[in-house]
């Protein structure tokens, strides 16, 4: 088959790959400490339209302009990860129901809107952009070229994360702790680890990647505004997390594969396939049902399974 | 000078006292046998000297010095470890990451796998407590996981090992090891106290034990002076009690049909380990068969494979002359098996929902109860006047079962099943938690259901109420029955050494 | 500070504790709008003028409330199983495309033919949209909550391609303003719901039958087997197994229940608001979710939930009316989801007891009662024991 057909899927869904990437690795680490946060897609957006505005509003030159907006997304997100902290882990609420809360909250007819019409975000493209960066010179060569040399800074950037999300829990002490306390926050307690704590900082972690993800939507991938441009990439993300059974590089494999997926109806459309777009657009979301039907059936041994403790309130017996 | 000590030790609970004035030394170098049945405060002693409690009245000394202990971490530091019966292990983690969890000599950032499971290995080496470092607990036996607790313990320099009933979980060449290995450790110096009761097994390991029974010390014994008689010590333990009142029993006839067969019957619990083996017994209309022994060998499973909600790996269990169909808790109701289970507030009633629903809660669907796909709440609610007024509960029918006593709810529960005309009717802890006129009330009930004619199984940690209330009483050890006896003027003794796990000459 | 599980709600707590959490979000959404520029008391009786007391306004904000009763009860049914059907959305939209092709169909024949048959079918369309998550959740325990929210998207580009992207039977392909921009067929005035009029104040049939079947779901939770059935696995899934009952069955039901409740809204909003399938209006109002957001401020109490339907039909009423430069988009969806945040925190005061002093008890060697059992309203986490 033709390279160049492969190459630009293999481009394409790295593209798109990179925010589910990106916030899948926020919300394995907030689950992996027995959290879950359904609330990914407010964070994202919220995220979006935050990098979206502080991009146009600051002066400077584009590295320092984006840098900015960069920051400031993530703190958006992390902003609304500790509100949904407070709420779940100090106030015991159900957090099935919280997360949704934070998901309308930040949603399509929420905050991210909010902010959207506040600062006259529209779909004109910004001052600013991501752009592709040429590494070593050598975005030229076949088929490598364009995937390893030719992607921007936040792609190479993901890269970098997947591999130290990877040390961190396996290789590092507090990493074991972490896990422990996913898996069963009552042993970890009894050896002094504080299970709150944990929670709460991976928490506010997973959120501030949420809002890193999507910021790359507004400032790389569009890259411009409009309202719910996400698309559901949030709960994808969440499907994701599953489907690499809560590890990095499995992940990227997934993110990737849905990146694929996703690009997949333009890329046929660019090449005179003609089927209606809506039967492409539903493919990740077909898929990503698919893949949790299976996750599902084989998640039936504990061995594979998610963090024990998902989910689950935990508190010292009083005394 | 003891290595621990614990004097004059008092901790009450809402209800119940459950140390009073507890003194108790273990020296230095000793196994220490702290030895006592369920509710006797062993538990609660040696929480207490691992920093979980704090005592009302008493001191805690370690070395001669006096410690306060306000959470484990200050056990910990003071050498003080306990290994509970319920593991604190991680499934999913290395052998290596569980010890290592929480602590480590250096204090790095890096903990990589090869380093810490060189570490652990050095310590399993030294203290003879093998178990491949780097094995995922799930995979290991249960023998296996004890000895990781064990070594996190020896891996933070443990000086005094509490094990809480350790051989419970094991078998028999894991229970020869464990006792090498605790040798192995008292002579470098370090103190182990053993809760246990069995009586075989104290005796083969320990040097000195200390009984207690219902929150006081009622005996040291030097087991290598005074010989080892397992018959004192299991006086000392069990004790003559002065037994409630209560009716006798009633005699059944050799002739009553049989209610309830149980044929060869095994069952596994939720970790593939096979707790009930190979039990056989049968009990006939209106008797009422007693089960006695520590809580944890197997009775659970026993009620659950004979009520359906757990399914056994083999053998059959027959109400009259139908075969229950194996995991089906709708065949075993519909056979007319009335269950009393151990979680009153969890399975056997809904503490959120009201009297009348949970009067309802089995029987929703019989035509007494319902019309077509209705639920008749007249009728639900005649039933439960009904019951409460037979039964002598005190509360209304529209309170929520929450809001009643614990007693009323257990004369709910107890009336709700025995008032379904059952056949056979298992009982699992009839009179936990209750006060002294709700246990009369509730052990009348049986009584009464024996007498209309149910095949009773009445499986209780109390040996003085199983006594008071059987026909024959089965001991059951290790998920055997070790014998079945008559109640009347059963020898005591002999019981408590089946308990415990001794055969008695028949 | 300890907190200490209560045996019983007295009913006065369970009244204040959501107009407090109600109150609490609005006084912070007030921050947010004074934040960026806006004045909150003004934007607020705007806001109550448009929803309530404007001369059309209370039809109006009828009109919305309507599809919300229905998609709350939705979400009360199976989330007091703490079973999350989030799909509401999604079911919402497949009952208005079976309504839609039933009304178109039956086009001549008479009117309570029509709406009879509408009715059926949005209701059988959105059962059937659930029955999908039902079945993966209840025989193959597959996490409802993904699958029920990605048919969403999926039903989102179904209704969208209908209309826009094909020559289907539901798009009007005859007349010259549906040559310029897509648009669907409408349906004859066979096909059009009638509403009741009370004194200027037009109540549209989907609201009647909204309220009727939140009666209809509480007497059913009260008198039917199934709605025993229900209760009693809510309340304590082991005790429903205790009682010999069938859980995966009975979750298929109340899954498939649940849909048909928003596909109903779905058949609704065709027959009493847009008589024609309108993709956009619908995925812009989002009734699905928002009726969530209903079920829990009232407290998952099906006659409750008419109550916080009408008033976040206000909510969605006013947004439109006012909509405008001066009047910030996304104003709904930011007080929703606060709403929904102080909700589900002040269900921590219904659940416990705050004590002032860490005193004890903690359990004796052979332990009493120990409540362990899951809590009535399932917004505290089901696992917070004490």
């Amino acid at each position: 088959m033709n390279h160049n057909v492969i190459v630009t899927l293999v481009v394409a869904g790295i593209a798109y790959g990179t925010p589910l990437l990106i916030a899948g690795l926020g919300e394995l680490l907030t689950e992996r400490s027995g959290v879950l946060n359904l609330g990914i897609e407010g964070m994202m957006l919220v995220g979006a339209a935050t990098a979206f505005w502080v991009s146009k509003v600051v002066g400077g030159p584009a590295w320092f302009a984006l840098l900015v907006a960069a920051a400031a997304a993530m703190a958006s997100g992390a902003a609304m990860a500790l509100v949904f902290a407070v709420v779940c882990i100090t106030f015991r609420a159900n957090q099935v129901v919280t997360g949704l809360a934070l998901a309308i909250f930040g949603g399509s007819i929420g905050l991210s809107s909010y902010l959207a019409s506040s600062g006259k975000l529209t779909k004109a493209a910004g001052p600013h952009q991501i752009r592709a960066l040429n590494v070593l010179g050598l975005k030229g060569l076949p088929i490598v070229g364009p995937i390893l040399f030719h992607e921007d800074v936040v792609v190479y950037a993901s890269w970098a994360l997947v591999v130290l999300v990877a040390l961190y829990l396996y290789t590092t002490r507090l990493g074991l702790h972490l896990r422990a306390v996913g898996e069963q926050p009552q042993a970890a307690d009894s050896m002094g680890i504080s299970v709150t704590l944990y929670r709460y900082t991976h928490t506010v972690v997973g959120g501030a990647f949420a809002g890193a993800a999507g910021a790359y939507y507004s400032l790389a991938l569009t890259p411009s505004w409009s309202n719910g441009l996400t698309a559901g990439a949030g709960w994808i993300a969440l499907g994701l997390v599953i489907f690499a059974f809560w590890r990095p590089g499995l992940l990227m494999a997934g993110a990737y594969l849905f990146g694929i997926v996703t690009s997949l109806g333009f890329t046929l459309q660019a090449r005179g396939v003609t089927l209606p777009p809506e039967l492409f657009a539903a493919l990740p979301y077909v898929m990503t049902v698919i893949v949790l039907v299976l996750t599902s059936s084989i998640l039936s041994g504990r061995r594979l399974g998610s963090p024990a403790a998902l989910a689950q309130f935990y508190e010292r017996e009083e005394h | 000078m003891p290595a621990i000590a614990a004097r004059g030790i008092t901790r009450r609970f809402p209800g119940v006292v459950a140390n009073d004035r507890v003194s108790f030394e273990v020296l230095p170098g000793e196994v220490h046998a702290l030895l006592g049945e369920n509710g006797s405060g062993k538990t609660t002693l040696c929480k207490i000297l691992t920093g979980l409690y704090r005592p009302d009245e008493g001191e805690v000394h370690i070395d001669g010095r006096r410690v306060h202990f306000t959470s484990p971490r200050d056990a910990f530091d003071a050498g003080v470890f306990m290994v509970q019966q319920h593991f604190s292990l991680v499934d999913r983690l290395t052998v290596a990451e569980n010890v290592v969890l929480g602590w480590s000599p250096h204090r790095t950032f890096r903990c990589r796998a090869r380093e810490i499971e060189a570490e652990v290995a050095a310590t399993s080496e030294r203290f003879n407590m093998r178990v491949d470092p780097s094995a995922r607990v799930w995979q290991l036996s249960v023998g296996e996981r004890q000895r990781v607790e064990i070594l996190k313990a020896l891996y933070r320099g443990a000086r005094i090992l509490i094990l809480d009933e350790p051989t419970t979980v094991l078998t028999p060449q894991e229970c020869e090891h464990l006792f090498a290995s605790l040798r192995d450790m008292t002579a470098s110096g370090a103190s182990v106290v053993f809760i246990s009761h069995k009586l075989r097994e104290v005796t083969a390991v320990c040097d000195r034990v200390t009984v207690l029974r219902r929150g006081r010390t009622v005996g040291a014994v030097d087991i290598a002076a005074a010989g080892a008689d397992p018959r004192a010590l299991a006086r000392l333990m069990v004790g003559h009690e002065v037994s409630l009142a209560t009716k006798d029993p009633l005699v059944v006839g050799a002739d009553a049909p049989v209610a309830l067969d149980v044929r060869s019957l095994g069952v596994s619990n939720d970790f593939g380990r096979l707790r009930i083996k190979d039990v056989s017994f049968s009990i006939r209309r209106g008797e009422v068969l007693g089960v006695a022994g520590v809580a944890g060998n197997g009775q659970r499973e026993l009620a659950e494979a004979i009520t359906g909600l757990r399914s056994h790996t083999a053998g059959q269990v027959l109400v009259g002359e139908r075969v229950l169909r194996n995991g089906s808790p709708g065949d075993a109701i519909a056979a007319g098996v009335a269950y009393v289970p151990e979680d009153r507030m969890g399975t056997g009633l809904v503490p959120s929902l009201k009297v009348t629903d949970n009067v309802a809660l089995k029987d929703f669907r019989s035509p007494e109860l319902s019309r077509g796909p209705f639920v008749s709440p007249k009728k639900v609610l005649a039933r439960t006047r009904d019951l409460l007024d037979r039964f002598d509960v005190s509360g209304r029918p529209d309170s929520t079962v929450r809001q009643l006593s614990g007693g009323n709810a257990q004369k709910v529960l107890l009336a709700r099943e025995m008032s379904s005309n059952p056949r056979v009717l298992v009982v699992a802890a009839l009179t936990r938690g209750l006060d002294v006129s709700a246990m009369e009330s509730a052990r009348a009930l049986l009584l009464e259901a024996a007498g209309r004619g149910v095949a009773v199984l009445l499986i209780s940690e109390d040996l003085d109420e199983v006594l008071d209330l059987s026909d024959r009483v089965a001991v059951v050890y290790d998920g055997r029955i070790m014998g079945i006896v008559g109640a009347h003027g059963a020898d005591r003794d002999g019981i408590g050494l089946m308990m415990a796990g001794i055969e008695v000459a028949a | 500070m300890r907190l200490e599980r209560r045996t019983t709600t007295p009913p006065w707590l369970r009244v204040v504790v959501p107009i407090g959490a109600l109150a609490v979000a609005l006084v912070l959404v007030a921050i947010i709008l004074g934040a960026s520029g806006h004045n909150p008391l003004s934007t607020y009786r705007a806001m109550f003028r448009a929803g309530f007391t404007d001369r059309g306004a209370l039809s109006a904000t009828l009109l919305n409330a309507t599809p919300l009763v229905l998609t709350g009860l939705c979400a009360v049914v199976t989330f007091r199983m703490r079973i999350y059907n989030i799909g509401g959305e999604g079911q919402l939209y497949v009952g208005a495309v079976a309504a839609t092709a039933v009304g178109l169909a039956l086009g001549g024949r008479p009117s309570g033919l029509v709406i009879v048959a509408m009715i059926a079918a949005g209701m059988a369309g959105g059962a059937l949209w659930a029955g999908i998550p039902g079945v993966l959740r209840a025989y193959v325990n597959t996490n409802e909550i993904l699958t029920s929210l990605m048919l969403n998207y999926v039903a989102g580009l179904l209704i969208l391609y209908l209309i826009f992207d094909s020559t289907s039977y539901w798009r009007n392909l005859t007349s010259p303003g549906a040559k310029v921009y897509p648009q669907g067929k409408m349906l004859t005035s066979r096909g059009w719901w009638p509403a009741w009029h009370l004194g200027g104040l037009a109540i549209p049939l989907g609201f009647v039958l909204g309220a009727g079947l939140a009666v209809g779901v509480t007497l059913a939770l009260q008198y039917t087997r199934t709605g025993f059935q229900m209760r009693l696995v809510a309340g304590s899934p082991a005790a429903g197994r205790y009682a010999g009952i069938d859980t995966r069955r009975l979750i298929l039901v109340v899954m498939l229940l649940s849909g048909a409740l928003a596909g109903l809204a779905g058949a609704s909003q065709v027959g009493d608001f847009s008589h024609l399938l309108d993709p956009n209006g619908l995925e812009q109002a989002m009734y699905g979710y928002a009726g969530i957001v209903g079920a829990a401020l009232a407290g998952f109490e099906p006659l409750a939930v008419i109550v916080t339907a009408v008033f976040l039909g206000a909510l969605t009423n006013a947004a439109v009316q006012l909509e405008g430069p001066s009047f910030p988009d996304g104003l709904v969806g930011t007080i929703e989801g606060t709403i929904l945040f102080c909700v589900v925190s002040g269900a921590l005061m219904t659940t416990y007891r705050v004590h002032r002093r860490a005193s004890d008890p903690g359990p004796p060697e052979a332990p009493a009662e120990a409540i362990t059992s899951p809590v009535e309203t399932s917004l505290v986490d089901s696992r917070a024991q004490s």
